[in-house]
């Protein structure tokens, strides 16, 4: 259980998850650079969904080994996962509607005296200070990604690029140290892509290591370091996005681009 | 040991009427993914119809036509009228689940003024008994069973051979794909109210007739002996749900014979319970009462 | 309007606004479907009952058959029916509250109610059977004089301070970091999962307070009618306190109330008016009653879902905008 400093943020190894006789997951084994961003592409249905599920905590994975940066989380469930610092966002807009921009963010914050049933009971004064804390921090980052003068919409009113920023600063709220996004840049204005492009770089910079499922290869191409592929559920290559179109493999599985 | 064999000679009885009521249940569930709490009380209310058919003289086997007919028809209305208009508005599962609890209770309440509180029974003697070894049946009992098995294979036949029971399955696996295959859902999801309506019904009438008397208060019972049914035998799918009767329909006339006829509900309950907490898919396992995950 | 009408209306108004003050937790905030929520309440009057009353060998109780018959002096037997209420609220929370689908659940919840109904109902040693439980003690009947002038304002004084009580709490929890995680996973249990939130651990835990609370209204009310059998206590009761949530308002605590003074007061009281007034045949309005209660709910939830008085945005303090920083601190 020890963690390591040095070597891979996080490494599956011989990943199996089927469901109903089918094998969704056919024993991948791979590591994610840490301070790097890692794209994991293929073709549709090749099970891309699903290994970030598993990685996540989402579903159970049927056998294998997650570590993340040494320690080994296979039996720890999803919540568990996320205030170790493994976080995930999802394909589907995965906003609290009803709730504002803000109070989005806040909730994701992980060390609030007032977020149990006893810190409530005890009243504001207990929790003001840690409330206050974490209003401040939330307000930072929504400066930041040019959100502030929505904190008080509804975060279900928000576009959908706007929504896939609320996800992505809810994430960050928690101090990830990877960070598992499914496709961000899908059903999102070109404007938005650029915006979230730009973030995910300065966010590198900042030595967060992210592990990306994307269908634009040419996104991928400029963003992600290196690249894994996957096809039925196997990984069948890995490296940089040059490397890899010069595999005729490779090329074949997509029969696109 | 003579007792077990009576017990069981019940449990084919009540087997066969839970499979009929299971089965309609959730092939509603599995096509429309309505759970439809409000089945207990259109069983109960097709029970009725045969009833005062039943007292104008009119005998209960043509009364239970006229049961499914109510059946077919109030079902099918139903499903116009309120279920398939709050799903087109996206309300939520649970929304669903509210309304069909608020229409189990209209229908309760607006049949309660006119059919009153009293329980009453069918005019419609027993029949001669059979003899199977230590088995004593009556002759209703037998034509129960044998009306039973005629309708499960007639399911089977129209889910496996037809052309309506494939667009029915289709319908059931994935609604958006088979729209855009060309099936035209919203007939199919008709013709399943009206045939699930009419098992509704006939269900409703066989419960009625099996039972010494019926009230509006059985509805409740009615619902939970075909849900659990259905559960046990694994959500949304037909064959789940006749594997779910032979189990409830047994267990609850072993236990009643063996303790106390009085907690045949609790029974089956029970075994709800049972599979909620052990195997939440049912016996069959595919789609189920398991959340959807990520 | 006489004291006993008055005294009448204030109670039940006391009971339900606690009983609906949980349930929103339970529902309104938390998302859990509890149809069985009337169980709750039933434990705690019986419970109270059971308590407070003298054992069934007492000459003037030897007519029911029940367990228990401690003759405990008030508040114990209030304070036992929310400890039974909570309790009860562990086991039936582990069986029901894993990971289901959410209809599942609601339904799993509703035939609980409907089953806990008819065993109590059959098992006659157990709580006196399908006859119920009668002259249960009211509060400090052994030190007051019950018949006094003033008792009966005793009683609401005692009602109020509950609600006060449950209020208070309720107000804590609703508006607090923690009541903002439990309204982040009613909005999306899996997001707020993979943002550490327990959900299962949540869950339970406010089934737990919510069945304390329930246990307590229905410790009040137990002592106020003195009586108490399984016919008061039928699932559509349930549907009775969804259909006040769903009108008033659902998510807080002031819909709530303004619920519980709508639907459960409101159409008793239009109710009674109606068979005093003779306005139909007598056995006709109670199941007319319950049409309404059915189209209530259908007309709210195609037309207004989110209630009269529906959950408020919370905006705070410092925000950009202006005019809504006044309306800051959501009931």
């Amino acid at each position: 259980m020890s963690v390591q400093p040095d070597g891979p943020m996080l490494r599956s190894e011989d990943i199996h998850r089927h469901f109903e006789g089918m094998h969704a997951v056919d024993g991948v084994s791979l590591e994610v650079p840490r301070g790097q961003i890692t794209g994991l592409i293929g073709p549709n249905g090749a099970g891309k969904s699903t290994f970030m599920a598993v990685v996540a905590g989402t579903l159970p994975a049927s056998s294998g080994s997650i570590l993340l940066e040494g320690e080994d989380i296979t039996r720890l469930p999803a919540y568990t996962r996320a205030r170790r610092g493994l976080v995930r966002t999802f394909q589907l807009p995965s906003e609290f509607a009803r709730l504002t921009v803000l109070e989005n963010l806040l909730v994701a914050a992980p060390h609030n005296r007032g977020d149990s049933l006893f810190g409530a009971l005890m009243g504001r004064r207990y929790w003001m200070r840690d409330e206050e804390r974490i209003v401040a921090e939330a307000r930072a980052l929504l400066k930041r990604f040019g959100m502030s003068a929505k904190e008080s919409d509804y975060a279900g009113t928000m576009s959908g690029g706007q929504k896939r920023l609320i996800e992505i600063m809810r994430a960050l709220m928690l101090h990830p140290r990877i960070l598992l996004l499914d496709e961000p840049m899908s059903g999102v204005h070109p404007r938005v892509i650029e915006q979230i492009q730009y973030y995910l770089q300065v966010l590198r910079t900042e030595g967060l290591t992210i592990l990306m499922v994307e269908h634009e290869l040419h996104l991928v191409e400029e963003l992600c370091d290196s690249v894994f592929v996957m096809a039925q559920g196997k990984l069948i290559g890995s490296g940089t996005m040059a490397s890899l179109r010069r595999q005729r493999e490779i090329v074949d599985a997509y029969l696109v681009g | 040991m003579s007792i077990f064999a009576a017990a069981f000679g019940f449990g084919l009885v009540s087997m066969s009427v839970i499979a009929l009521a299971a089965v309609g249940f959730t092939m509603q569930f599995g096509i429309t993914n309505m759970i439809n709490l409000a089945y207990g009380q259109v069983m109960i209310a097709s029970a009725y119809v045969a009833y005062y058919l039943n007292r104008a003289g009119v005998t209960i086997w043509a009364g239970m036509i006229a049961g499914a007919v109510f059946g077919a028809v109030f079902s099918f209305l139903l499903n116009r009228l309120v279920y398939a208009p709050f799903q087109r508005k996206n309300t939520s599962l649970l929304g669903m689940v509210i309304v069909s609890l608020a229409i189990s209770l209209m229908i309760a309440n607006v049949l309660l003024p006119i059919v009153g509180y009293f329980s009453v029974s069918y005019q419609e003697h027993g029949g001669s008994l059979v003899r199977i070894g230590d088995i004593v049946l009556t002759n209703n009992q037998i034509v129960i069973i044998v009306l039973s098995v005629a309708i499960m294979l007639g399911i089977h036949a129209l889910l496996r051979y037809t052309r309506l029971g494939k667009a029915m399955r289709a319908t059931a696996a994935n609604p958006t794909l088979a729209r855009n295959c060309g099936i035209p859902t919203q007939r199919v999801i008709d013709m399943v109210w009206l045939i699930t309506g009419a098992l509704c019904g006939v269900a409703g009438v066989v419960a009625a007739l099996n039972s010494d008397s019926f009230a509006i208060a059985n509805g409740a019972g009615f619902l939970i002996t075909a849900l659990a049914a259905a559960v046990v035998g694994g959500a949304g799918q037909p064959y789940g749900a006749m594997i779910g009767a032979v189990v409830i329909g047994l267990v609850t006339e072993l236990s009643a014979a063996a303790w106390s006829p009085e907690y045949k509900e609790v029974v089956a309950f029970a075994l709800l319970v049972l599979v909620m907490v052990l195997r939440p898919q049912g016996l069959l396992a595919k789609r189920g009462a398991l959340a959807a995950a990520g | 309007m006489n004291t006993f009408y008055a005294t009448n209306l204030l109670i039940y108004a006391g009971v339900d606004i606690i009983a609906l003050l949980a349930l929103n937790l339970q529902f309104g905030v938390s998302g859990i479907v509890n149809f069985s929520f009337i169980v709750f309440q039933s434990a705690g009057a019986y419970a109270a009952a059971v308590l407070s009353m003298p054992p069934d060998s007492n000459p003037d109780y030897s007519f029911q058959v029940y367990f228990g018959g401690f003759q405990l002096p008030f508040p114990l037997p209030w304070v036992g029916g929310a400890l039974v209420g909570g309790l009860l609220a562990i086991p039936i929370g582990f069986v029901a509250l894993r990971k289901l689908r959410s209809d599942y659940q609601a339904i799993a919840l509703l035939v609980t109610s409907i089953i806990a109904n008819e065993v109590i109902n059959n098992a006659r040693p157990f709580l006196n059977g399908a006859a119920g439980l009668a002259l249960v003690p009211k509060p400090l009947q052994d030190q007051l004089d019950t018949q006094a002038d003033y008792y009966p304002y005793l009683l609401i004084g005692l009602t109020a301070a509950c609600v006060a009580l449950v209020w208070f709490i309720s107000a804590r929890i609703v508006n607090s970091p923690y009541g903002r995680s439990l309204r982040a996973m009613r909005e999306n249990e899996l997001a707020a999962t993979a943002l550490g939130k327990n959900p299962v651990a949540m869950k339970m835990t406010i089934f737990v307070v919510g069945g304390t609370i329930a246990g307590l209204s229905g410790a009040i009310l137990v002592g106020y009618l003195g009586v108490w059998a399984p016919s008061t206590w039928q699932y559509p009761e349930t549907i009775i306190l969804f259909a006040a949530l769903i009108v008033g308002g659902r998510g807080n605590n002031l819909g709530a109330i303004l619920g519980a003074l709508l639907v459960p007061v409101g159409l008793e009281e239009v109710t009674r008016l109606m068979i005093r007034m003779n306005l139909g045949p007598p056995n006709l309005i109670p199941a007319l009653e319950w049409v309404v209660i059915g189209l209530c709910i259908l007309g709210f939830l195609w037309f207004r879902p989110e209630g009269v008085r529906p959950e408020r945005r919370r905006v705070f303090e410092g925000s950009p905008d202006v005019e809504l920083v006044e309306s800051v601190r959501a009931t």
